[in-house]
């Protein structure tokens, strides 16, 4: 703490951008280090952790963040928080410089624990409101193939940008679920601390002197006096956290959630069950900023619904471009696990969906074309243009090595059809 | 008996008809090679379980430079090569026209033509006869509107291919079936040895080209080569059917209608196995009106087995005629009939020669350059255009042979790719090109200077990179 104090707070804010902007950026040899930016984030890596049932390894690093956080008052905030440095500066040059916002109600510490609550039933809800995730998803600005996805990116920040410009700092101190998160766990440690220690005799002596002045019994007088103050508070964390775990069951049950449920929703490889991954995908981008072939993209919500707004979805609409068989950088770069971390063998194992031919739109089916650029595209042999003697045709047959890649999709010659297409796969 | 031969003999038939040499001098009564009758030939006969050919003489028929055996895409692109660089070319078809499976297999589609950036890649005499064709009515369609692929018609094709072997002065013998390689004491080639309605006969010949498609002659004359199969098809051309739907929602590869990549109206997730109905059309557009040609995949088989030849022969004739009932039963298509089954099966591969340089299907894949590049392949499916090395065309043994067209040395992958009508013009006239300069420098195919080669291949306007 001392080390901190005698630097500027600016300086040390500055190079933890510059630190961030280095992870995120794929200038590093590192594939992975975009996931350990946001698994800093504590409020990430407790969500994810619970909702998974399992701890990752960039925990550790929450931990920390947890540690000091509870001990010096925002100190992520102050000193450590890229889209927090980021803010600051834009409310300097903002329009509103007054502090309005203090009479706003702690919402950043209500979103944490409703999102808290909806991991512990496996959806945590808001997740997508980490400051971190925010601050990385531009960074897939040039894997972005379409506006609509160039918007979806940029989106979480320039709204807060945007706000922060018009309103002023109501993110940082009010909302955002990470300081909020910092807040419960520094009024946790205090509460904690001074228990432990110097208050207990104090507090007891407390008791005694309202027991004198009430007449009333001791253990009476103290419930009364530790449920009047935060009643309020604990009340509405008490319907908040309820709330989570409701939404949470909702999203994961309801089709209401995914109002739409596409025949060709794709999630990149390693993708949780899809009741669970809209949820636990923080929309961070950073499998869209991995990807190489840019076949990853964030839904509008036209694949998955409204729940799955923003969340990766594959398309193979770019020609000649498909999930390759010497890649596995997507499985790495997820914080949360909503994409689980994959060797490339089981990469290369991992069921995207299935590729289906459509005879009646097939070049070779309907004899119009010497065509198999989908057999000799497959690169796990899973396609094979096959004769059938009843029919006397022939056709792509697809075999259960398929694991929907795209390879035979993307080279398929046909317009704007294409006869082999990638679909969800159904279950058996 | 003597033979003799009068007017009316091979090529003899009128003012129209340029003379061969050979036929021109027995024709102008000089000495004529006693040749017996065939009844008087001794036959083969039954020794013991074994039937024995006794040891004859073969009758030379004719002497030449250049020897081209088939006069499919690949075998008329060397002749007409070879004869343009002054040297002596003779043709031997085993059909009755000139074409090979352009025409007589009805393979009317002219494609890989491009490279991925819709550039066309291969030029020389394909695209000579591509010229020849457009100014010829229902000749093509379809040309310079990459990447759809031009699309010929086999009549006209075969009436361009005549004219021009006619106007060429080549001596040809069609009906003429390529059996056997003479090889002299070396091993090396001298000619080959054909079966005709004329019996068997000899053409004796300082390069031999090998267009056969199967490599026939190569095999003879002991080089080595890879025997591969696949799948036998025959194609077949339907008549009164309305040009292909391209309607939206529909295959094409008209590059202006963009990939939607979802189904359009009514259309969803395929089922597996689902059952062809053809959505009411069939095959693809021919330069005729309303006929279009479609192609047939057909099982795999041994395309030197006559065996599977014969029965592919008969049952894709059935086959075809039973998809046509099928067509006809779409509301629109009441009327469409076949027209034709192609004269040849569709046979896509069978023998590959280890040649000097095997083109390997990781090379073509990666782009590899060779400094012996005689032409370009288009891209095909994953394959980027790629280049054909001279040394493909040599075999790696046999002296006097070079090979052209779909039985060159290239790996299957690669094959399958080199086996497509402009990719064997492209061999073909390469190897008509060095035949007829190993003619002029008196050389082997495999010592010719390949420089050389390359630079007359640039002169005749043929796209090297």
């Amino acid at each position: 703490m001392t080390l901190l104090s005698r630097v500027p707070r600016r300086l040390i804010q500055l190079a933890c951008f510059v630190g961030a902007v280095v992870l995120v950026w794929p200038w590093l040899p590192w594939t992975a280090a975009p996931r350990f930016f946001q698994q800093v984030s504590p409020f990430v890596a407790l969500s994810s952790s619970i909702a998974k049932r399992s701890i990752g390894v960039g925990a550790v690093l929450a931990l920390v963040v947890i540690v000091v956080s509870s001990f010096k008052k925002r100190w992520f905030c102050l000193y450590l928080c890229p889209t927090g440095f980021l803010l600051e500066n834009t409310s300097r040059i903002g329009l509103r410089k007054t502090r309005w916002w203090g009479k706003l109600p702690p919402v950043g510490r209500y979103v944490a624990i409703l999102t808290l609550a909806g991991a512990v039933a496996g959806y945590p809800v808001l997740l997508w409101m980490d400051p971190l995730c925010i601050f990385s998803s531009p960074f897939a600005l040039n894997k972005a193939t379409s506006a609509m996805s160039v918007f979806l990116v940029c989106l979480g920040l320039g709204v807060l940008v945007g706000a922060t410009f018009v309103f002023g700092m109501a993110w940082c101190v009010r909302i955002c679920p990470l300081s909020g998160l910092q807040d419960m766990l520094f009024a946790m440690r205090k509460a904690l601390w001074s228990r432990s220690t110097a208050s207990a005799p104090s507090r007891k002596f407390a008791d005694a002197k309202l027991v004198k002045i009430s007449g009333a019994s001791a253990p009476e007088v103290r419930s009364i006096a530790s449920m009047r103050k935060p009643s309020g508070i604990a009340r509405r964390a008490f319907f908040a956290g309820a709330g989570g775990a409701l939404l949470a069951l909702w999203a994961r049950r309801s089709g209401a959630a995914r109002y739409r449920k596409s025949d060709t929703l794709l999630r990149p490889p390693g993708a949780v069950p899809e009741d669970r991954f809209a949820g636990l995908c923080i929309r961070c981008n950073n499998c869209v900023h991995a990807c190489p072939t840019k076949i990853i993209r964030p839904d509008t919500g036209h694949e998955a619904g409204l729940a799955g707004f923003g969340a990766p979805v594959i398309s193979y609409a770019r020609d000649y471009k498909y999930c390759l068989e010497t890649c596995n950088d997507c499985t790495q770069v997820c914080p949360t696990g909503a994409l689980t971390p994959l060797a490339l063998e089981e990469k290369n194992k991992y069921i995207i969906g299935e590729a289906l031919a459509d005879n009646n739109v097939c070049l070779t089916a309907l004899g119009q074309k010497e065509c198999d650029a989908c057999e000799v595209a497959c690169p796990y042999d899973a396609v094979k243009i096959t004769w059938d003697e009843a029919q006397y045709i022939a056709y792509p047959v697809v075999n259960d090595k398929c694991i929907g890649c795209g390879a035979c999709e993307v080279v398929c010659p046909t317009n704007p059809v294409k006869a082999i297409r990638v679909w969800t796969l159904k279950p058996a | 008996m003597r033979r003799s031969v009068a007017a009316g003999g091979l090529f003899a038939a009128g003012s129209l008809m340029p003379v061969s040499p050979a036929l021109g001098n027995q024709a102008g009564g000089q000495s004529t090679p006693e040749i017996p009758e065939r009844e008087t030939r001794p036959p083969a006969s039954v020794v013991g379980e074994k039937v024995v050919q006794p040891r004859r003489e073969v009758p030379v028929l004719h002497k030449t430079s250049v020897l081209v055996v088939g006069g499919g895409p690949a075998g008329t692109a060397a002749a007409f090569t070879a004869k343009r660089m002054g040297v002596d070319v003779t043709l031997v078809e085993r059909y009755g026209y000139l074409g090979g499976l352009a025409t007589g297999g009805l393979v009317l589609g002219i494609f890989p033509l491009y490279d991925r950036s819709n550039k066309q890649v291969i030029y020389g005499i394909g695209e000579e006869l591509m010229k020849k064709l457009d100014v010829v009515k229902y000749g093509i369609i379809d040309r310079n509107k990459p990447p759809v692929y031009p699309t010929i018609d086999a009549e006209a094709f075969k009436y361009v291919l005549a004219s021009m072997v006619l106007d060429s002065g080549i001596t040809a013998y069609l009906d003429c079936w390529g059996v056997d390689a003479i090889v002299d004491g070396k091993g090396a080639v001298r000619g080959a040895v054909f079966e005709s309605k004329s019996g068997r006969q000899a053409i004796l010949a300082d390069i031999v080209i090998d267009c056969s498609g199967d490599g026939d002659i190569y095999a003879a004359a002991g080089a080595a080569y890879e025997k591969v199969k696949t799948n036998i098809g025959l194609i077949s051309r339907i008549g009164n059917i309305d040009e292909v739907d391209m309607a939206p929602g529909r295959g094409s590869e008209d590059p202006n209608k963009p990939s939607i990549g979802r189904p359009g109206e009514g259309e969803g997730r395929p089922s597996k196995g689902r059952v062809n109905d053809f959505g009411g059309h069939a095959g693809n557009s021919t330069p005729a009106p309303h006929v279009n040609w479609l192609n047939m995949r057909g099982p795999v088989g041994d395309a030197l087995d006559i065996a599977d030849l014969t029965e592919l022969e008969l049952k894709h004739r059935i086959g075809t005629w039973g998809n046509v009932e099928k067509l006809r039963q779409k509301a629109g298509n009441e009327q469409v009939y076949l027209t034709e089954t192609a004269p040849q099966l569709g046979v896509r591969l069978s023998r590959l020669l280890d040649g000097v340089k095997k083109l390997k299907v990781d090379e073509i894949r990666n782009g590899a350059k060779f400094s012996d590049v005689i032409g370009y392949s288009g891209a095909y499916a994953n394959a980027p255009a790629f280049q054909i090395p001279y040394g493909s065309l040599v075999p790696a043994k046999v002296e006097n042979v070079l090979a052209a067209g779909r039985c060159i040395s290239a790996e299957f992958e690669v094959a399958d790719i080199t086996r497509l009508i402009p990719v064997c013009w492209v061999t073909g006239q390469a190897a008509g090109v060095a035949a007829a300069l190993c003619i002029q420098d008196k050389c082997k195919p495999r010592h010719v200077n390949v420089a050389k080669v390359q630079d007359l291949l640039h002169q005749q306007g043929a796209y090297l990179g």
